[in-house]
């Protein structure tokens, strides 16, 4: 085997890039793509083939090289999430790339979902510094706010534009200040702000002179020291069943597959079964790279157990004893809807959890997240009429979700896989929702 | 210091030092869309056309699998003008790792009157698509598994994972279902399909550095040999019975490698003495031109001839 010239090392890191082409979002994205050379010549002459390619300035216009569709430059918006990649001697990237417009919810949680940190655009030319306090704009709110809700392990607040305010410090820092007061309001995970001009490229792959004053890392650096945990503080290691396969050397022995979360799991560990409550110790693990002791979360793994049990795709395979599989059928969830028809309480939809499908209702709506400002709006709060009849594309509600059957499920924010679900329309099988247990 | 310079001073991995290192977290994530596939559809199958991330795709296919054996069909079309190292090395691979292979040949498609070409040496490439939409219908494979990765090119960037086609197999770019944490919906009705691309999240590099980990053999044309090409138009056109000289040109012979496999009349090497998949690394780390642009005469008409293409039902 050949290790001479592998590279990369880190696991890969998946950020979401929140903000607007007005912001610079598109134009840090290109800088980063072209500061790390990801963009090859016949990449760049492709942009200068692209209609309205000639920026003002007559620099090569960066923001046309996540411009990806046809539909989408003939009428000057961005349709859907699109993904870029980039690589430096350290880490591989994986950026979901979401547009800023409309759908803007839909894309942004289809995008944190494949996503360990959030970049959030804060365009400085949009603030007004004349205010005694610091007002930042709604959509800043709405970005912060989804990426607390999605999970998003780190958040990072690039504030873009500093080139139009001289470089201004003390401006930075009440940037920064605004900042602070909204995550704690919405009791996100710490953030690191950085001052940049995506534009010059000041503070994205390095600092430069005018950003010398700031005492933190460039935005690269930055990503590329970040650590990411493939869990998320569940303490028992569970894996949906997606395939049971069998060794046709091997007395036709069952091995069954799945990724494993959330905890390490290893040979002669006790598990349990969901549904069946069957019990069996682990007998042998594989993954890609062959026989193994002891897995780690995130890890696709294949399981032979001590004895014959009957187990197939949809079910769970969940460590400890039957006895500790905790069940439930009725729970409070978070749902963003995402289909343009609808949400319709009481109606039966189908869901996704783990690699089960079994029918599900909503029951009740007790609030709704404003996304003017990220807070939540109960009912109690909105007497006069009902608030939430109507459940739309991009909403965010807080609901009842009855299954069909009892799950073990597991709040989002200690599992994402107990803990999430998709809902599909059985009508049209779009999918309807994303939805987070609580 | 140049991106190649820096990748070399990089620290080399030592063996194990990093459980979920690079390699290994694209390895699971294909792997586990792949038991998506082999648990999750009726009819599946993977497209495969013996190019290296097809070969990627099978590879990782039968570690999804093992210890068990490939659960799905191979399915190749055959546009008929393919490079001979290409068909023989299918054939022994087909041989040696015992799977099944189904063939779908664009001359049946001419036969039967489906496919008229406008002259006997025009491009067969784009009548690929109507021999794979009549493969799929023959066999009604519910899910076809490809190594299309989304860093080929833009049209590519939104593409799914589980990619949804309608019963005329059209790709709808608007209509994608969004794919949320790795709960697909993969729900369809009657004559529909779904694309399924597990290395939709890996680079050519990252391609490249898994085969030389693995192993991986491709076909003898992917590493440095010579061959008589012409140079026209800034892209060396090998030369054969279907893409001759024209008059005027001069036929030279170079060392080359090609960096896809697709039909002959559209799939041009460039000039290279890499022998070994770490050669072609250290070549690619130091490329200046993307894959498909430098190699294929189809894209380079229009910055949008892949969108049009793939809503068509190309892959």
């Amino acid at each position: 085997m050949s290790t001479a010239i592998f590279r990369g090392h880190a696991r890969p890191l998946r950020f979401i890039t929140c903000g607007s082409v007005d912001d610079g979002k598109s134009t840090l994205i290109g800088r980063l793509l072209y500061d790390s050379k990801a963009l090859m010549v016949d990449q760049l002459e492709s942009l200068g083939k692209a209609r309205g390619a000639q920026s003002q300035s007559g620099k090569l216009d960066l923001s046309l090289v996540t411009d990806g569709l046809e539909a989408e430059r003939e009428q000057g918006i961005t349709i859907d999430v699109a993904y870029r990649y980039f690589a430096t001697p350290k880490r591989k990237f994986i950026i979901a790339d979401a547009p800023g417009h409309e759908q803007y919810t839909r894309n942004m949680v289809t995008g944190s979902s494949k996503s360990d940190v959030a970049v959030l655009l804060i365009d400085v030319v949009k603030l007004d510094f004349a205010q005694p306090t610091l007002t930042l704009l709604p959509q800043t709110k709405r970005h912060a706010a989804l990426a607390g809700l999605l999970g998003l392990q780190h958040i990072v607040v690039a504030v873009n534009k500093m080139d139009a305010i001289n470089f201004d410090a003390a401006k930075f820092e009440r940037v920064v200040n605004a900042f602070g007061e909204l995550a704690a309001s919405l009791k996100l995970n710490a953030f690191t702000a950085i001052p940049m001009s995506a534009l010059d490229g000041d503070g994205v792959v390095a600092h430069t002179v005018r950003t010398s004053w700031f005492q933190g890392p460039a935005l690269l650096p930055h990503l590329e020291s970040l650590e990411v945990s493939e869990a998320r503080g569940g303490t028992t290691a569970h894996i949906a069943v997606q395939w049971v396969t069998r060794d046709e050397s091997d007395d036709h022995l069952r091995w069954v597959t799945g990724d494993l979360a959330e905890s390490t799991l290893a040979v002669g560990d006790a598990i349990s079964v969901f549904p069946s409550g069957a019990s069996a110790i682990v007998g042998a693990i594989r993954t890609g790279r062959g026989l193994i002791d002891s897995a780690k979360p995130g890890e696709a793994v294949a399981i032979r157990f001590d004895r014959q049990v009957d187990i197939a795709r949809g079910d769970w395979i969940i460590a400890g004893n039957a006895d500790a599989q905790v069940l439930t059928q009725k729970t409070q969830a978070t749902i963003a809807w995402l289909d343009n028809a609808p949400l319709t309480v009481g109606r039966r939809y189908v869901v996704r959890h783990g690699s089960r499908w079994l029918p599900a209702r909503i029951s009740a709506i007790s609030a709704r997240l404003d996304l003017a400002n990220g807070q939540w709006q109960d009912t109690v709060a909105n007497e006069t009429g009902n608030p939430f009849a109507d459940v739309n594309a991009n909403d965010l509600v807080r609901a009842e979700i009855e299954f069909a059957q009892a799950l073990p499920l597991t709040a989002f924010a200690k599992s994402a896989a107990l803990g999430a679900f998709v809902m599909v329309d059985p009508g049209t099988n779009a999918t309807a929702a994303a939805g987070m247990i609580h | 210091m140049t991106a190649r310079d820096a990748f070399l001073s990089a620290p080399t991995l030592t063996e194990n030092s990093v459980t979920h290192d690079h390699l290994n977290w694209l390895e699971d994530e294909a792997i586990s869309i792949l038991r998506e596939v082999f648990g999750g559809f009726e009819r599946p199958a993977i497209l495969c056309s013996f190019g290296k991330d097809s070969l990627v795709v099978l590879h990782l296919a039968m570690k999804a699998a093992a210890p068990g054996k490939l659960p799905l069909p191979i399915v190749h079309v055959d546009t008929g003008h393919n490079f001979p190292e290409v068909i023989s090395f299918r054939e022994e691979f087909v041989k040696k790792h015992g799977v099944r292979l189904i063939v779908g040949h664009l001359d049946d498609s001419i036969a039967k009157g489906t496919i008229r070409l406008a002259h006997p040496l025009e491009s067969r490439n784009p009548y690929q698509t109507i021999t794979l939409l009549e493969t799929i219908e023959a066999n009604r494979f519910d899910a076809l598994v490809g190594g299309a990765r989304r860093d080929e090119e833009k049209a590519r960037a939104k593409e799914r994972v589980f990619s949804h086609r309608d019963s005329f197999s059209q790709w709808q770019p608007r209509a994608q279902r969004p794919e949320l944490w790795n709960l697909y919906n993969t729900r369809i009705t009657q004559g529909e399909h779904f694309r399924v691309f597990p290395i939709s999240n890996w680079t050519e590099l990252d391609v490249w550095n898994y085969i030389a980990r693995e192993n991986i053999e491709l076909p003898s044309i992917y590493y440095t040999h010579q061959r008589e090409v012409i140079e026209r138009g800034g892209l060396l056109v090998p030369v054969t019975d279907i893409t001759p000289p024209r008059a005027g040109e001069t036929v030279v012979t170079r060392d080359v490698r090609f960096r896809t496999v697709g039909d002959i009349s559209c799939t041009c090497p460039v000039a290279s003495t890499a022998a070994s998949a770490d050669d072609v690394i250290l070549e690619t780390i130091s490329a200046t031109a993307s894959e498909r642009g430098a190699t294929r005469m189809d894209d380079r008409a229009n910055d949008a001839a892949m969108e049009r293409r793939k809503k068509e039902g190309y892959f």
